[in-house]
């Protein structure tokens, strides 16, 4: 009997210390502190709850861009959003995400996650021409918010605008996005700023360069576990479907910090699970193995050779994560173009309001994520030129007419013609300029996709057949 | 492996049931040219069997070459085919510039009966694809500059269903060209008015129209079986016997039946024959033994090509010349 107990510790021993030697593997974190002096009692110097944080003010956004009755509470409404875009004074309810069913949320407010924290302050704020008026994109978001309050559920049906999904995508990319590609994982990674051999500010338990990569990786918004899930298991997450799969550290509760999936990492998995593309494989693996470098150094400044390695896996990041958003703007054109199809074979006005109303969705998620992809590091030149230009500063609306650009108040114009059928021809050219800018693979909705199952069908019965 | 993956593919049309010569197709002209001369023309079976199987003809010079330029045909095929124009970039055209359109509109006829849409769809496209064949095989016949490429489709003097190879290189790319060109337009227009109502009607993943050309004996019009219709059906479909006076040396039968599948093409523009029971002679009647020499088949287009171009550019000064 002993012996049979002592072979059963035996494996249960190996058993999990190999589990915890892969699942070390495959998790964002736990990594030791290992910066020089460091006087206090934490043991991983992992951290990156602000990016969380941003998320969740993000998500919160979203929620409350939707709450206008038209005007009546404008005010109110464009406080609180305001609120939530520059950050409060005290502690702010996480408006979302919250509990739903068995998916309990362990944090109900943000000072829970991380204090003091805002998005306006880490959002893009170059030329935004994607947007009539010649603002910034810091000030595009403001004169959403303004408008999204004055708007009725987040809905502007007349000039074809979904508040919450304009605010939501392009806040992706002008925070998230920008903040990781073009700051972080940008000039952050040289050598005088932010060094390995110090810490990050006094006191603290990570070293510079530590923290400027845990930073990044918040900004993903994937869940320290993501790599070890599948692409089906990310989504559900961020869907709140799955409580077993969200919750790794089995205490019941999904610990916003590290076991949900946030919007980024959400389309990553989005397009991952057509099962043509990896982006979250590619983009975790990057980013873990990019942290173990770090840590390998030991606390002491990365060498040349270090950082060219890091940057290389910074590369990879940024990549993927353009191709990401691409992927989600070439989705909802897809989506918009059937979306026209629908509301021109609406048989009564009751299907035709709800078609316009999806169509008006997707396109305010299609525009957004075309501004988040000029949020980034990438000057994206023609391309950005020609998309704006096919996508326009609103859909073609009910009456045919597009919005042409805002007057001296702030107020949409829309003195412009365009038929349908050229908003879906538009909608094709949308396509192929992000296909052939991005190169990407997921392609999901790809409004040709059937012309190309269909030439596949047919019997070519070969040149060489003549009569 | 690869050498035998390569010869393999060489091959590969006699078992795809989208080419002609699929070993299905095959069999079955046998068995419908069995039928006929037993039925129709009073054979007996083992007379029938050995006409249809003459070693003269099998085995013939001309014959004996078609089996080479197959050989050499389905190589340079799959050399050259990567190159070509495609089927998807062209009906992707088409279907972009529908949009331009302020009439009609993309999906507008979606809740169309399912059954009518790929029948339609089915029939517009097989119709489509063989007045294009009529098309081109006319202007292959009536171009000097064509006709040297095709001439060395009609230098067979016997055929048999490998005949359907013997073609210039260059002709390969024109009838593949025209395929591309035909079908991808149908397509998108298709699409574009049906959504993902069109489909189409298939057996054995062909065309079901192409599928009842092939397994009526589509092989027999390039052999000497001679099977002619009832005269009402030779002006709606072309019989063997009609491709046959097609290939006919008689003066009287040139530019004659230049249908592929239809005859109404040929009814239409007046240049239908009706079969006849005859003897016909096959080929160009030229010098003997050209019909084999694979150097003069593969390069005399090239040569004549190049004498047509410098007539063409040369006489214009020539004429001026004369008029001085």
């Amino acid at each position: 009997m002993p012996r049979t107990s002592l072979k059963l510790t035996t494996a249960l021993v190996a058993s999990t210390f190999f589990a915890s030697a892969t699942n070390a593997a495959e998790t964002y974190g736990p990594f030791p502190v290992t910066v020089k002096g460091y006087e206090g009692n934490k043991t991983n110097s992992v951290s990156y709850s602000g990016q969380i944080a941003r998320h969740v003010l993000h998500d919160s956004l979203k929620k409350l861009a939707s709450k206008g009755d038209g005007g009546g509470n404008a005010v109110e409404i464009e406080a609180a959003l305001l609120l939530y875009f520059n950050g409060a004074e005290g502690d702010l309810d996480i408006l979302a995400p919250t509990s739903k069913g068995d998916f309990t949320i362990k944090q109900n407010t943000l000072n829970e996650i991380s204090e003091g924290k805002n998005i306006s302050g880490k959002f893009y704020d170059g030329a935004m021409p994607a947007w009539p008026g010649d603002l910034t994109g810091r000030e595009v978001l403001a004169h959403m918010i303004k408008h999204a309050s004055q708007s009725e559920g987040g809905y502007d049906a007349a000039n074809g605008y979904d508040w919450g999904q304009l605010i939501s995508k392009f806040t992706m990319g002008a925070m998230a996005y920008n903040q990781a590609v073009d700051n972080y994982l940008d000039e952050k990674l040289e050598a005088d700023t932010k060094p390995n051999g110090k810490p990050y500010k006094d006191g603290a338990a990570y070293t510079g360069k530590e923290h400027v990569w845990d930073e990044a990786f918040g900004y993903f918004g994937a869940a320290a576990h993501s790599l070890s899930l599948s692409a089906e298991d990310n989504y559900n997450i961020a869907k709140m479907k799955d409580l077993t799969v969200a919750d790794a550290n089995g205490d019941g509760v999904v610990d916003l910090k590290t076991e949900y999936v946030f919007g980024p990492a959400y389309y990553a998995a989005g397009a991952d699970k057509t099962g043509k593309t990896t982006y979250m494989i590619d983009i975790m693996t990057a980013f873990i193995e990019g942290r173990k470098l770090i840590t390998s150094a030991q606390g002491e400044s990365l060498t040349d050779e270090q950082r060219a390695q890091l940057k290389s896996y910074a590369a990879t990041i940024e990549e993927n994560w353009e191709k990401v958003l691409a992927e989600a703007a070439f989705k909802y054109a897809g989506s918009v173009y059937k979306d026209i199809t629908k509301i021109g074979e609406a048989a009564d006005d009751e299907t035709r309001a709800k078609a316009y109303r999806a169509y008006v969705k997707h396109w305010g998620e299609l525009k957004g994520f075309a501004m988040a992809l000029q949020s980034g590091k990438n000057n994206l030149g023609r391309t950005a030129v020609h998309l704006n230009r096919l996508i326009g500063y609103g859909p073609v609306t009910l009456d045919e007419t597009i919005v042409s650009g805002i007057d001296a108040d702030g107020n949409f114009v829309r003195d412009r013609k365009l038929s349908w059928s050229s908003y879906q021809l538009n909608m094709l050219r949308v396509q192929e300029q992000l296909l052939n800018a991005f190169g990407i693979e997921a392609r999901a909705n790809d409004a040709t996709a059937e012309l190309a199952g269909l030439v596949e069908s047919l019997n070519t019965d070969g040149g060489a057949e003549t009569d | 492996m690869e050498y035998l993956e390569q010869i393999t593919a060489i091959f590969s049309d006699f078992i795809n049931p989208k080419k002609r010569v699929f070993v299905g197709y095959l069999v079955l002209s046998v068995l419908i040219a069995l039928v006929f001369l037993v039925a129709m023309r009073k054979s007996s079976t083992r007379g029938a069997f050995g006409a249809i199987f003459d070693r003269k003809i099998l085995f013939s010079r001309s014959s004996i070459a078609d089996y080479k330029i197959f050989v050499i045909n389905q190589v340079i095929t799959m050399l050259v085919s990567p190159l070509l124009l495609t089927q998807i970039a062209i009906a992707t055209a088409v279907f972009f510039f529908l949009h331009r359109f302020e009439f009609v509109t993309s999906g507008q006829f979606e809740q169309a009966n399912a059954a009518v849409v790929v029948g339609l769809f089915s029939v517009t496209l097989f119709v489509v694809d063989d007045l294009s064949k009529y098309m081109l095989h006319r202007w292959m016949h009536r171009f000097p500059i064509l006709w040297s490429i095709h001439k060395v489709h009609h230098s067979a003097t016997t055929m048999t269903p490998i005949t359907v190879y013997r073609v210039h290189p260059l002709e390969a790319v024109l009838y593949a060209s025209r395929g591309t060109l035909a079908q991808g337009p149908v397509v998108a227009v298709f699409l574009f008015l049906f959504g993902s109502t069109v489909s189409l009607a298939t057996v054995v993943g062909v065309n079901v129209l192409v599928f009842a050309f092939h397994v009526t004996g589509s092989n027999l019009r390039h052999s000497h079986i001679q099977i002619g219709y009832w005269r009402w059906l030779e002006r709606l479909l072309i019989s063997p016997a009609q491709h046959q006076i097609h290939h006919s040396v008689a003066e009287q039968h040139h530019d004659r039946n230049f249908g592929a599948a239809l005859a109404i093409w040929d009814w239409m523009f007046g240049t239908l024959h009706l079969s006849e029971k005859q003897e016909l002679q096959f080929g160009l009647g030229g010098k003997q033994g050209a019909e084999s020499d694979l150097k003069v088949l593969y390069l005399q287009p090239f040569l004549d090509i190049t004498r047509i171009a410098r007539r063409i550019v040369t006489r214009p000064f020539q004429r001026l010349r004369s008029d001085v």
